[in-house]
């Protein structure tokens, strides 16, 4: 493998790896304050991607299609919230499973009866077209490196909220102590909603910004749910700086794996997860 | 009594009995005599599960992994071209499952919780994977059962297992000892300290029990029910590939088990019937029947707090 390659294969786990955060980053942030198993976050995902295609292809314009998905996905997540999940809170972790499994179905056969089952494509807008030369004969998508752009951006947007702002530091004391928030007078039930719909809506945007990069086919919000538990699980289930670590190194070992052993691509971040799980039971950044 | 309930008592009793006629009235509808053995083979799937999640108290969403490994384990131990016995093969599969189970669960019974679900998620992918991306195991295609076996016990064969209705008794059959094997597992010693372990884990290990022992025991009894489950499944349809394995499938058996009533074993009879009588008619009502199934399964879960079987009881139990 050339260093060249070596680069290029480098840039293309990072950039992968980033959006991995992203989708990431709502299941943890669900997780970690709500200790909800969100099962139909990926559904949210493969939602954003849709709605972006819906919209380019009524619109012609990517940026409006992006602000008008994300704010019907924002939408979408307080809605669920306050119909569905919220009805859960006092019940067992297996009927919250159960509850977005059949999320899942719901979803998953609103996108048939709404889209149809054709695989589509969004159009990368003219703007960030064309790509960047690295060298006399490799270059790199101009687009590609937006996604990874936007994907840092929100990444310190969310990581300024959590540990900066009054939002961020109920966050926060939710994770430790519900019943002492509760008690200190914060209303915790808005609170949820507005982190389950924040998570939502982080998803959502991971789908906006692939849409652009990767066919838009039903059921690819499954595959990138196990994905992002792989995801969450290596970098310790609530952590969201444990979900940015974890997912720049499934990015990376996912992308070389794909050139480097093509049959054995498939399990490589699985016995990755697993040889974690053996060292630190609790995943990298346990708390 | 190893059945405590009433209402168990009684749904059994009916269950029991309707299953036993159901090949008399249907003898020459084959479609739905082997519709009705795949539910028995998935009802023993879910009880094994129910027993691991709703008993051990180990949640696990790689319980398809030991599934599909009953069908590809007959697949290759057996000749393609010979009738081999089928009792003989069995034991094979399950000997061999146990010890898949016992190494791997010695792997996933570091963790726990949360991280229990995902390590046995990791693992089945892995052997998903491993199969779907295998040349020498069919890949996606997976791999065919080309002579059903024979099922003679000392020279006396009264099963015949290309005949659906023949079929359909032995899945019954399975139904049946499964049911009593966790049953009177349950009701042992062993079972007790097990059932400890899931509701007081600090109490048990201080009482002197190796908590990680009487789970890793449990563990492989339930992995190796539902790898009988998938050598019947996988013999049932001639048959097996990484679709066994899948974690929709792990997730589906899941479903089943919480909506019949999560650890009442009995339950999972019951919900696995459920499940899959309301796809049954949801799949002729529509062509979007994911959306009529999803919504009932909402419904279910904010309506029925401990299930179908959680339901019953409340109607039956005084």
């Amino acid at each position: 493998m050339s260093t060249e390659l070596i680069f290029v294969q480098l840039v293309n786990g990072i950039q992968y790896g980033l959006l991995l955060f992203l989708i990431a980053s709502g299941l943890t942030l669900v997780f970690g304050v709500m200790g909800i198993l969100n099962l139909a976050h990926g559904s949210m995902y493969m939602v954003g991607a849709y709605l972006a295609w819906y919209f380019v292809s009524i619109t012609g314009s990517f940026t409006l299609s992006a602000l008008l998905s994300a704010v019907i996905a924002l939408g979408l997540g307080i809605l669920i919230e306050r119909v569905l999940i919220q009805r859960l809170y006092n019940r067992n972790h297996l009927d919250q499973v159960l509850l977005t499994i059949g999320m899942i179905f719901v979803f998953n056969s609103l996108q048939s009866i709404l889209w149809g089952n054709d695989p589509y494509g969004v159009a990368v807008p003219d703007t960030l077209g064309g790509s960047i030369p690295f060298t006399d004969n490799s270059s790199y998508p101009i687009y590609r490196i937006f996604a990874a752009l936007i994907c840092i951006a929100i990444a310190a947007a969310l990581y300024f909220v959590v540990s900066k702002t009054r939002l961020g530091m109920l966050i926060r004391a939710g994770e430790s102590n519900r019943e002492m928030v509760e008690a200190l007078g914060v209303n915790i039930k808005s609170l949820y909603t507005i982190v389950f719909a924040i998570g939502v809506m982080l998803a959502a945007v991971s789908g906006i910004i692939a849409a652009p990069m990767r066919s838009i086919v039903p059921g690819m919000g499954e595959s990138v749910l196990i994905t992002c538990f792989v995801v969450v699980v290596i970098g310790g289930m609530g952590s969201i700086k444990g979900a940015f670590v974890g997912a720049l190194l499934v990015g990376v070992i996912s992308t070389f794996a794909a050139v480097l052993m093509p049959t054995m691509s498939n399990m490589i971040i699985y016995i990755f997860m697993i040889l974690v799980l053996l060292v630190k039971p609790q995943g990298l950044f346990a708390e | 009594m190893i059945f405590e309930k009433r209402t168990e008592r009684i749904f059994l009793a009916i269950f029991f009995l309707i299953a036993l006629c159901i090949p008399l009235f249907l003898e020459d509808n084959s479609f739905f005599v082997g519709k009705a053995t795949t539910i028995l083979i998935l009802a023993v799937f879910v009880m094994s599960l129910d027993f691991l999640v709703g008993r051990v108290g180990l949640v696990t969403l790689g319980h398809a992994l030991f599934y599909g490994l009953g069908g590809y384990l007959f697949v290759i131990l057996t000749p393609e071209y010979e009738t081999v016995n089928f009792w003989v093969y069995a034991v094979y599969i399950l000997a061999i499952s146990a010890l898949i189970a016992l190494v791997v669960g010695v792997v996933v019974l570091r963790t726990s919780g949360i991280y229990f679900i995902m390590i046995t998620l990791a693992i089945s992918q892995m052997a998903y994977y491993f199969f779907f991306d295998s040349l020498e195991f069919g890949g996606n295609d997976g791999l065919f059962i080309f002579m059903k076996p024979e099922t003679s016990i000392f020279g006396l064969n009264f099963l015949n297992l290309d005949n659906p209705t023949h079929f359909y008794y032995l899945s019954l059959l399975a139904v049946l000892v499964t049911l009593l094997a966790i049953k009177i597992t349950l009701r042992s010693r062993f079972g007790r300290i097990v059932e400890a372990s899931r509701l007081n884990p600090e109490r048990t290990e201080a009482l002197g029990y190796n908590i990680f022992a009487f789970r890793l025991i449990s563990y492989v009894i339930g992995s190796t029910l539902a790898a009988y489950a998938g050598l019947l499944f996988a013999l049932q349809y001639g048959y097996v590939n990484p679709q066994f394995m899948t974690w929709e499938m792990s997730g589906t058996a899941l479903v089943m088990s919480i909506l019949g009533g999560m650890g009442t074993i009995y339950g999972a009879i019951l919900g696995t019937i459920t499940y899959e009588g309301l796809q049954y008619v949801f799949e002729h009502l529509s062509k979007d029947w994911m959306l009529l199934m999803g919504g009932a399964i909402i419904l279910m879960v904010l309506l029925l707090r401990k299930g179908l079987a959680g339901y019953l009881e409340k109607l039956l139990e005084k």
